[in-house]
Formats: C-alpha cells, sequence, structure tokens
C-alpha cells in the first residue's frame, strides 16, 4: 500500500510530473454553486410545465374535474417521475415551486385544457434534441400521454 | 457519411412493428363490425403507409428492409369484438414501444419523427382501449420508484 501524507505528496507529483495545480485542476469547490446543465435546466422548465398543467386541472370547473379525474392522475405520476430525475445543487434557488405561474382568472374549461395538453405536448418535442436519451424518452412518452389526453377531453 | 449510430437497428425495429400491426388488424378486423371495423380499417391502412415510409428511409441508408413474416403469433385468442379490440391496443402499444426506441438516437429528426409517431399509436391504443395511459410505450422499469408522500426511512 502507498500512503502519501503531507510531505510525500509533493515529491510523488514532482516525480510523475505534475505540478500540484494541474493536479488539481477542475471546478473550485469554495466558488459557490457549479452552473446547471443544459439537461437540468430544460428538466426544470418541463417540470414547471407539468406543475401548470395540474395547477390548470385543479382549477376546472367542477363539472369538468369529475371527467378529468383520471387524466389529472396521470399528470401527478408524470410531475413525480420528471421531479425524481431532478437533483439540484445545495443553495441553488431554481424555478421549480409549488407555486404556479398560471395566473388566477376564471376557472379553466375543457377548451383551456385541450390546449394546454395540446401545447404541452408540442413543447416537450421540440425539448427532444438537447437532453440525454433517456430523458428524451420519457419527454416523448409524457408527450405522447398529453395527446391522448386531448382526444379524452374531447379534441 | 452512415447513418448515426443505433438509427438503422432503430428504424428497423419500428418496421417490424409496423409489419406486425398491420398483420393483427387484419385478424382483428375479421371480428368488428360497423364503426369498429371502420376504425380498424383506418388504422390499417396508416401502419401500411407508415411501413412504406420507414421501407424507403431504411433503403436510402443502403440497408435491406427487413421482411414482414408470413405469420405472427398472438398475444391471446381473438374470437370476438372484444378480444380483437385488446389486440389492437396490444398491437399500438407495441408499435409505441417501437417508435421510443427512436426517440433514443442522437439524430434530432429521428427523435422527433419518433415521438411524433408515438402521439399518434398512443392515441390509437388509448382509443381502442378506452382509457388513457401516464406512460405510453415505457416499460414499468424504466420509471423510478418513488415512495408515496408522508412514508420515510
Amino acid at each position: 500500500m502507498l500512503l502519501a501524507s503531507a510531505t510525500t505528496l509533493p515529491l510523488l507529483l514532482a516525480a510523475t510530473g505534475c505540478r500540484s495545480a494541474e493536479a488539481f485542476a477542475g471546478p473550485d469547490p469554495l466558488a459557490g454553486p457549479p452552473s446547471l446543465s443544459p439537461d437540468v435546466i430544460t428538466l426544470e422548465a418541463v417540470i414547471a410545465a407539468e406543475a401548470n398543467l395540474i395547477h390548470l386541472y385543479k382549477t376546472a370547473i367542477s363539472g369538468v374535474s369529475r371527467a378529468t379525474a383520471p387524466l389529472l392522475s396521470q399528470h401527478e405520476q408524470h410531475l413525480t417521475q420528471l421531479a425524481a430525475r431532478l437533483v439540484i445543487p445545495p443553495g441553488y434557488r431554481g424555478r421549480v415551486g409549488p407555486e404556479s405561474t398560471v395566473p388566477a382568472g376564471r376557472p379553466s374549461g375543457l377548451p383551456q385544457l385541450r390546449a394546454a395538453e395540446r401545447a404541452s405536448a408540442a413543447s416537450l418535442v421540440r425539448q427532444l434534441g438537447s437532453v440525454e436519451p433517456a430523458l428524451a424518452q420519457l419527454f416523448a412518452s409524457v408527450a405522447a400521454s398529453h395527446a391522448t389526453h386531448v382526444a379524452a377531453l374531447g379534441g | 457519411m452512415g447513418p448515426v449510430p443505433g438509427a438503422l437497428s432503430a428504424l428497423q425495429a419500428v418496421l417490424a412493428a409496423e409489419d406486425a400491426a398491420i398483420f393483427g388488424y387484419g385478424v382483428a378486423g375479421a371480428h368488428l363490425a360497423g364503426r369498429w371495423l371502420a376504425a380498424a380499417e383506418q388504422d390499417w391502412t396508416g401502419h401500411n403507409r407508415a411501413r412504406d415510409t420507414l421501407s424507403a428511409m431504411i433503403s436510402r441508408l443502403g440497408a435491406v428492409p427487413v421482411a414482414a413474416q408470413a405469420f405472427y403469433r398472438l398475444p391471446f385468442p381473438v374470437h370476438d369484438a372484444a378480444s380483437a379490440m385488446a389486440l389492437a391496443a396490444y398491437l399500438e402499444d407495441g408499435v409505441t414501444r417501437a417508435y421510443l426506441g427512436l426517440v433514443a438516437v442522437s439524430d434530432p429528426r429521428l427523435r422527433e419523427l419518433g415521438a411524433l409517431a408515438m402521439q399518434g399509436s398512443a392515441e390509437r391504443a388509448a382509443y381502442w382501449r378506452g382509457r388513457t395511459q401516464a406512460f405510453p410505450g415505457l416499460p414499468a422499469s424504466a420509471l423510478l420508484p418513488v415512495r408515496p408522500a408522508g412514508q420515510s426511512g
């Protein structure tokens, strides 16, 4: 076993042709939280959009909400799976939160729900090219589910 | 320059799924009538178009499209309208899974093609099944185990 103490480490580095600065090249752990990867930023936006859809369903008029309960349940499953893939560095203040960006107003009805589902499916497809394959497949599956919701809502 | 890695095998897998759907709709259609038969014929036509498009794409990549089988083993007996509709949903699920494979290749155009085709097959599956699914095409193993809210440890 080779043990490197504080005195032997510089000697080892010198013997291998490394300078200490090179050996520890990389992000400075004391410089603050690292910048987020494009996948994380995209995932954050998708999670926010899914949360907004759930908000729309929950504010749908009562007659609609009974018919749409299974669809709402599926959106909640989408949100759970998407959020489970998001790991935010400590101290980072992301955009994902319980608050919806949908402004308060009139309750949503079937046309609004259909339009939101359709727009969300299209938006997810637009994001596919910029994320890693497994995430792209999850986005595509969620988009397909949203597309089926359009038809289920009478679209 | 050849196709991106994985693209050709993913396209061949989709083509095979489309061929299976074409065969299966032929079986299902024999047990359907009225608007259900009309829907099955429409879907059968759509799968034929998709088969032709995929064959052309594969040929353009310099490969030979996989041939359809003469016969496909059905996943369960089909003897009435209910089992015929269940078969149609089963076939569409298979097509959806195959297009999901296309979404994993690195070519963004193929990803988009796969995702849009998934929407069509998922809609048809929901029509035949009578209900929607949360994750069309994704196997259960692809979903992360998530503990219900309120549980810990």
